[in-house]
């Protein structure tokens, strides 16, 4: 395929020099410590969640490596059932507060945001930079509480358990609490930003998709967290002075803290999954080199999930005993949110029809995002569904359908993401092969690990116990070997990335074909992000795209279709992207 | 090198070993069963229909529209109205479907009929007492076929919640209120002879009864398992027990006599050793002097006590009544206040049974038979 004579016109921002580039342009460890710079705090952030994600799956491998016999194979002796559940606690409370809801808003999106928008930074540069360093106090202090006192309350604190429980229960919702104010910070600037901040051209119908998805997910950051919060603050004024909001012994009800909880913690299921959503609309379109099918339905959706997300929360409550009416009206709003979802995938689906799919490793993990978060979706109706959910919630049927929806479709959404902007992030190419090779690794494990837990779950088998009946046995094995299969795939993807550090070759600025801006500026991106105002179009317009064989990378033929306004009206701040 | 390996060569064969059994339930044995098992066969061939040539489509478009690197896509159609409304209200009705089918079963489950066979649940860390009335209590759930029954559940410490997997039932039960379930048992058990029910004793001579391990009951009886399935704590995964199916109401309350005292043929040392492993010690207290939830039993009965208020307590007769049923009161140095109130639920027999135990088990107890008839003088009190 021989392109070499490219359409006189071409632009291409070409490589960025030594200067001029983020990751260089100033050196030395306190000018990463103090820096105000978004993409350096996104990277900062990506590693900050990569490691608490590795102690997650280690304590994940470990509550596998229990469960393959059924008596408890890991922990023995008299205390095995507690550590086990000391375990439990810490993998599910490390993945949720500290991995699944910051890594793709606070990580990726802190990198990406303001560049696919056009401007030099986020709103609030210091309050992002303390966002970070609260979310770094708040982890440490999280772990080192968990580790210390041997949290065993499940990540969900029911009452009364962890008003009883002898563990301290108190430094850990500390931790959750000071976690939910990085969130919150984080949230607001994304609004921020997103509000104010767009250059001349770029109106809400040209923002790209991830964008659309931050928004939604900042919504729910700002107004879901302080009920966590408040709820967390509770729950200490219960344990320390008795008040009685939640204990019966002092005449509260323990359901309280159900609602409570959940109100929060629903919603929150959306903060970790609506930016995969983003991530997947951005992934398939570039790869598939082809318009993103029904923008505007995929726009809307993420907003309908947002505000339904608030009024779902009673689901996770079918069995404890509210209204029959109550109950079957929680039913009916939880379906609801599951026509938006349905669409997206419809749009996805289409989006690939008649296009010139590349399967890169971006690519990979979007097609096992559709297939995974297919099955977690489709499965949430059965527990969406009252009959059906009597029997099988807090089984493994439960386990299953939110892992398909978060590891399936979360975590498989942000590898994706990190494949796919990790050259622009770091200016190199990473091996194709090994990250195929790795993608199908963790997409096999994954399956392994988790398909199992459907059956078992409808034939019975109650979560959190830390020995089961014999005849549950072999499905559990299954699981097991299914987990170490997906460790290796994830430990071979972190690898594929390091070595790309090392002896990956030079990134171009555009190594997909994607039509968002951030593809305008060089790989790395320089300090403020453009060297001229971007151009805004259509993200989604593939036509003035012209692959570059010579140098392998895509480069834009047509002149600048729209210019901006020959004088830049005074109200737009100097910080909107251009130099005025 | 893993201890269970060997059930991993026999997979599948074991799980569809049961004829009554499908791939994906335990046996249908409640009449809630082939309803829920109706809802979730529903919602899984729909679910398919969609899944499977979603699927196919998108492996189609793989193998179609892979392209060389640069290759410009057949189209760029952004958008079809018609197309998307279709896809977005077709499915709708489908949901709207499920969410009544299932609702309506839902209610039917929520309503107990007029005049069912109730049975108390008492739920606690980490075991279960029903109450049949009369003074009868037992960890074993045992009902009648095709009498609808009533559970009625409370619990002295946290939140649990029952399930009978084969009843497809689960109910949570909150501190501080009752709840309540109910369900109409459409499968018996089976009573193994008693030839097979000497030779399952006499393997596990010495040891407590192993339910999984037999597959019946101390009595013979095969049995329906039951979880506790909201954690509640150390031992959750152990807080379980089973369910009886008896074929009449005659044979129900012949097992209900059976189990309302202690027989005249039992000694009180065997009655006192059944009620430590039947009403949920077990769970907390060793007889082996390992240190659990609560102290060991062994050796004990005639030791000196450290409180945790600081004083010290002699262990007889009137301490172990007392921690039976008012267990806060004294409560042991170095250990949580959690052990529930048997107050109502052990008769006086029961407390001595368990006192003889304890005895018997004690290297410090005094010998002389003189104590017994001083701790009923004392106890009647
Ligand atoms: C390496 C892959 C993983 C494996 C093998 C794994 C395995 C498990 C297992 C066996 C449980 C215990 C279930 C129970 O006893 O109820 C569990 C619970 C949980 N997992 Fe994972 N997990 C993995 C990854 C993740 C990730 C990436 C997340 C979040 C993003 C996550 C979130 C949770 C949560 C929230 C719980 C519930 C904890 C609780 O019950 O308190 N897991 N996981
Ligand atoms: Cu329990």
């Amino acid at each position: 395929m021989s392109n070499a004579t490219l359409p006189a016109g071409a632009r291409d921002p070409g490589y960025p020099t030594e200067r001029e580039n983020y990751l260089t342009n100033s050196s030395g460890i306190l000018s990463w410590l103090f820096t105000l710079d978004h993409k350096r705090i996104g990277l900062m952030y990506l590693v900050g969640v990569m490691s608490a994600f590795a102690i997650g799956g280690l304590l994940a491998l470990a509550i596998r490596l229990h469960l393959l016999d059924p008596e408890g194979w890991m922990f023995s002796g008299a205390e095995a059932n507690n550590i086990y559940n000391q375990v439990f606690t810490l993998h599910g409370a490390i993945m949720v507060f500290l991995f699944i809801i910051p890594s793709i808003p606070a990580a990726l999106g802190n990198f990406l945001v303001p560049v696919m928008l056009g401007a030099k930074d986020v709103g609030f540069p210091r309050l992002n930079l303390s966002s970070f360093y609260l979310w770094l106090f708040g982890a440490f202090f999280f772990v080192t509480a968990l580790f210390s006192s041997g949290l065993d309350t499940g990540w969900t604190f029911y009452t009364p358990y962890s008003t009883t429980t002898d563990t301290s229960v108190i430094l850990a919702t500390l931790g959750a609490f000071i976690l939910g104010f990085s969130s919150i910070f984080t949230g607001l600037n994304f609004i921020v930003t997103i509000n104010t901040m767009r250059p001349p051209g770029m109106t809400w119908f040209k923002m790209p998709l991830f964008l659309w998805a931050t928004y939604a997910t900042s919504i729910i950051q700002v107004l879901a967290t302080p009920v966590l919060g408040i709820t967390l603050l509770l729950l200490i004024a219960e344990r320390t002075m008795h008040i009685g909001i939640f204990d019966p012994e002092f005449n509260g009800d323990p359901v309280t803290y159900q609602h409570f909880f959940w109100f929060y913690s629903h919603p929150a299921v959306y903060i970790m999954i609506l930016p995969a959503f983003g991530i997947i609309s951005e992934l398939i379109s570039v790869h598939s080199h082809k318009h993103i099918f029904g923008y505007r339905f995929i726009a809307y959706s993420s907003i309908a999930i947002a505000l339904l997300g608030f009024l779902v929360w009673g689901h996770h409550m079918f069995t404890a005993g509210m209204s029959s009416l109550t109950t079957i009206v929680f039913s009916a709003l939880t379906f609801t949110v599951s026509v938006p979802s349905a669409i997206k995938v419809f749009n996805w689906l289409a989006t690939m029809y008649k296009g010139s799919i590349s399967l890169t490793t971006p690519m990979c993990y979007a097609i096992s995002f559709v297939f995974l978060f297919t099955i977690g979706g489709l499965t949430g109706l059965f527990l969406g569904t009252l009959a059906t959910d009597l029997h099988l919630h807090d089984t493994y049927f439960v386990v299953a359908h939110f892992h398909y929806v978060m590891v399936g479709g979360t975590l498989i959404a942000f590898l994706g993401g990190v494949f796919h902007w990790w050259p622009k992030m770091v200016g190199k190419l990473y091996n194709e092969t090994h990250g195929r090779i790795a993608a199908l690794l963790v997409f096999l494990g994954f399956n392994g690990t988790f398909l199992p837990q459907f059956v078992l779950g409808s034939r019975g088998m109650p979560r959190r116990y830390a020995t089961y009946d014999p005849e549950f046995a072999t499905l559990h094995q299954l699981s097991t070997f299914g987990a170490l299969l997906l460790g290796v795939g994830l430990l071979y993807a972190f690898i594929v990335l390091m070595v790309s550090l090392v002896k990956g070759r030079r990134a171009p600025a555009n190594p997909w074909g994607g039509v968002t801006l951030e593809w305008q500026c060089t790989s790395p991106p320089p300090y403020y992000n453009f060297e001229r105002p971007p151009v805004v179009g259509d993200p989604y317009d593939f036509h003035n795209l012209e692959w570059d064989a010579e140098n392998e990378r895509y480069v834009t033929t047509e002149p600048e279709r729209k210019l901006a306004p020959e004088s830049t009206p005074e109200e737009v701040p100097a910080h909107a992207g251009g130099q005025k | 090198m893993f201890p269970a390996n060997e059930s991993l060569a026999m997979t599948f064969p074991t799980l569809l070993a049961d004829l009554n059994e499908s791939f994906w339930f335990p046996i249908q044995g409640s009449s809630f069963a082939e309803e829920v098992d109706w809802v979730y066969d529903l919602i899984l061939y729909i679910s398919l229909a969609f899944f499977i040539p979603m699927m196919a489509f998108m492996a189609w478009c793989l193998v179609k529209y892979i392209k060389a690197r640069g290759t410009k896509a057949e189209s760029q159609t952004s958008h079809n109205t018609p197309l998307e409304l279709t896809w977005s209200i077709g499915p709708s009705v489908l949901l709207v479907w499920m969410f009544v089918q299932g609702s309506i079963s839902f209610l039917d489950m929520r309503t107990p009929p007029e005049g069912s066979y109730d049975v108390g649940v008492q739920a606690f860390k980490w075991g279960w007492t029903m109450d049949y009335g009369n003074g009868v209590f037992h960890p074993e759930l045992h009902i009648v076929k095709d009498e609808p029954t009533k559970l009625s559940m409370r619990s002295t410490d946290v939140i649990h919640s029952l399930f009978i997997p084969a009843f497809r039932a689960k109910k949570d039960i909150v501190p501080g209120r009752y709840n309540y379930m109910w369900f109409k048992p459409t499968v018996a058990s089976e009573k193994i002879s008693d030839e097979e029910l000497a030779k399952l004793k006499k393997q596990s001579e010495g040891a407590t009864w192993d339910y999984d391990m037999h597959q019946v009951t101390p009595e013979g009886y095969t049995f329906f398992d039951l979880y506790c399935t909201e954690y509640c704590g150390k031992n959750h995964s152990e807080m379980q027990t089973v369910v009886v199916v008896h074929e009449t109401q005659a044979e129900l309350d012949a097992w209900i006599k059976a189990n309302s005292a202690r027989g005249s043929d039992v000694s009180q040392e065997a009655w006192g050793e059944l009620l430590y492993n039947r009403r949920g010690c077990a769970g907390c207290h060793s007889i082996d002097g390992t240190k659990l939830v609560g102290p060991s039993f062994k050796d004990l009965y005639g030791s000196e006590h450290p409180l945790a208020s600081g004083d010290n307590v002699l262990v007889d007769e009137n301490y172990v009544r007392e921690s039976i049923i008012a267990p806060k009161a004294k409560v042991v140095a170095g250990y949580q206040p959690v052990m529930p109130s048997y107050k109502g639920q052990l008769s006086d027999d029961d407390i001595d049974s368990i006192i003889a135990f304890l005895k018997s088990i004690s290297e410090n107890a005094p010998s002389e038979p003189a104590a017994e008839a001083e701790s009923e003088e004392e106890s009647a009190e």
